[in-house]
């Protein structure tokens, strides 16, 4: 049977604290409107949700049923504005969980968690860490920064930057309107990397080493490359889009996949030091 | 005579709050893809009434112009006369869809859904005006995506319906981004008019109608009572 609890915060920035048994590989939904949520893991078979509101406006509500921990806050009176809600929290997982955050602002961030998680945010950044799973981004002008990321990436904004540093990444899709892309690590074999965006720069760094397609085309901007692709042969040609810069070509044995597009923004392939 | 899966959507269509004659529950028991469309229609009006009634009713012209478009499409089966106001809406399955985020959830999906149509039937055209312009002279109403072209798209950052939150810096968030992906588009469309057979023009135009969609029905689905539902 769920366990359902209500605590509503002391008028003065109080840390509270509740801890959640449970099993491997629980799922935690957390859903705060303003404030920084910190996401971390350890070894222990427990979930422990920690949070501070300053001002006491705002209701932090946790739900626990079985390998499923819900964390939300709610307005404790009506009219109240985003700092008198806005709530941190710091909440300690099993290494194997799958996360669920939705949040408007504040940042949040996730440091060596495995499993799927989702984050839908309007205007919090989101910095991962040493995570491993499928990952999904939905955000309108947060930032993304994914350092050591493992698994599978979908992010996708409107005006926030989406950086993958040392990724190992076997599949990223991401998309953003006005933001700049960076994928600097290596393209897996098999791997399937998309980038997309309307203005703004998609750079991608690549070592000699690395075996890839490539399509990189900027409908009104410019492409600039520094590596020595030759034509693909894989499969039926693709012939270049007459619209537009960009080529199609194959590094080493071509064993990834990607596909680099921009609407006005500059793609820059540029070799790593 | 046993009763076909047409005549069970008018019946779920037309239906108030009680419950559905024998027929079509016999129908129910016999026909999965019925009994799905039951439930998803019954999710959708729970979904609706829990959503209360003091949400900011969109312009009457918009639901005359999606009803339209819904019985053209057959989406819907008989005219009913658009309603007046969400107080008023509280019976049909077309009440559903007065409440903004049930609306911008379904536009989201009609108008991903008449980008995937207009970007298929556009692939042999060479202009978009033409094409539009032909549906318009063989249909007694616009296509899809002009009305939403018109009725929702054309939404400015100074009228994002249901935006009526009082965190600030999150309405400033969601205003600066609607007005990125209005340029987007203008700047989109004046490539399509300038090209009209270039595909890639075509294709970021699509993606900014849906990015545009999805940020309306983002800006409705944050202002709902409680913020993050």
């Amino acid at each position: 049977m769920a366990g359902f609890i209500l605590a509503a915060s002391p008028a003065h920035a109080d840390r509270i604290e509740k801890h959640f048994p449970v099993q491997s590989k629980p799922k935690i939904m957390v859903r705060n409107s303003s404030g920084r949520i910190q996401v971390k893991a350890w070894t222990k078979n427990e979930v422990l949700v920690a949070w501070t509101n300053a001002t006491g406006k705002s209701v932090v509500q946790t739900e626990a049923a079985g390998n499923r921990v819900e964390v939300s806050t709610q307005a404790d009176v009506n009219g109240i504005t985003a700092d008198d809600s806005k709530t941190d929290f710091e909440i300690t997982v099993p290494v194997e969980s799958e996360l669920s955050v939705r949040t408007d602002s504040g940042n949040v961030t996730v440091d060596s968690v495995h499993g799927d998680m989702t984050f839908d945010t309007v205007g919090a950044n989101l910095q991962l860490s040493d995570v491993d799973g499928y990952m999904v981004v939905k955000t309108i002008d947060g930032s993304l920064l994914c350092t050591r990321c493992s698994g599978k990436l979908e992010a996708n904004s409107i005006s926030g930057n989406v950086q993958m540093i040392a990724p190992t990444l076997d599949s990223v899709r991401v998309q953003t309107s006005s933001g700049n892309i960076l994928f600097d690590g290596s393209f897996l074999s098999r791997g399937i990397y998309i980038m997309k965006n309307f203005s703004g720069t998609i750079e991608v760094h690549f070592s000699s080493s690395d075996s890839f397609d490539v399509n990189a085309n900027s409908l009104k901007g410019d492409v600039i490359n520094q590596a020595t692709f030759k034509p693909d042969t894989h499969g039926t040609p693709h012939p270049a889009s007459k619209w537009g810069h960009g080529f199609i070509g194959t590094m080493n044995e071509g064993h990834a996949k990607v596909e680099l597009s921009s609407f006005s923004g500059t793609i820059k392939i540029l070799k790593r030091d | 005579m046993n009763m076909q899966c047409e005549q069970f959507e008018q019946i779920l269509e037309q239906r108030d709050e009680g419950a559905l004659p024998k027929p079509a529950l016999a129908h129910l028991e016999t026909c999965e893809a019925c009994r799905a469309l039951s439930a998803d229609f019954g999710a959708i009006h729970d979904m609706a009434l829990e959503l209360g009634h003091d949400e900011i009713a969109p312009p009457e012209r918009v639901w005359i112009s999606l009803r339209n478009q819904l019985e053209a499409e057959r989406l819907i089966l008989e005219p009913q006369a658009a309603p007046r106001s969400a107080s008023r809406a509280s019976s049909g399955w077309w009440s559903v869809l007065q409440h903004p985020a049930v609306a911008g959830a379904f536009l989201g999906l009609v108008l991903a859904a008449a980008s995937t149509v207009g970007y298929l039937s556009n692939f042999a055209q060479t202009s978009v005006h033409s094409q539009l312009a032909f549906q318009q002279e063989s249909s007694p109403v616009p296509a899809a995506d002009s009305v939403f072209k018109e009725e929702v798209l054309t939404v400015g950052s100074d009228s994002i319906p249901g935006l009526q939150r009082q965190d600030t810096a999150v309405t400033a968030s969601i205003r600066r981004n609607m007005q990125i992906v209005d340029n987007f588009i203008a700047i989109c469309e004046k490539s399509v008019r300038e090209q009209p057979d270039n595909q890639m023009a075509r294709e970021y135009l699509y993606g900014a109608y849906q990015q545009k969609a999805e940020l309306l029905a983002t800006a409705m689905n944050r202002s709902m009572p409680g913020g993050l539902q």
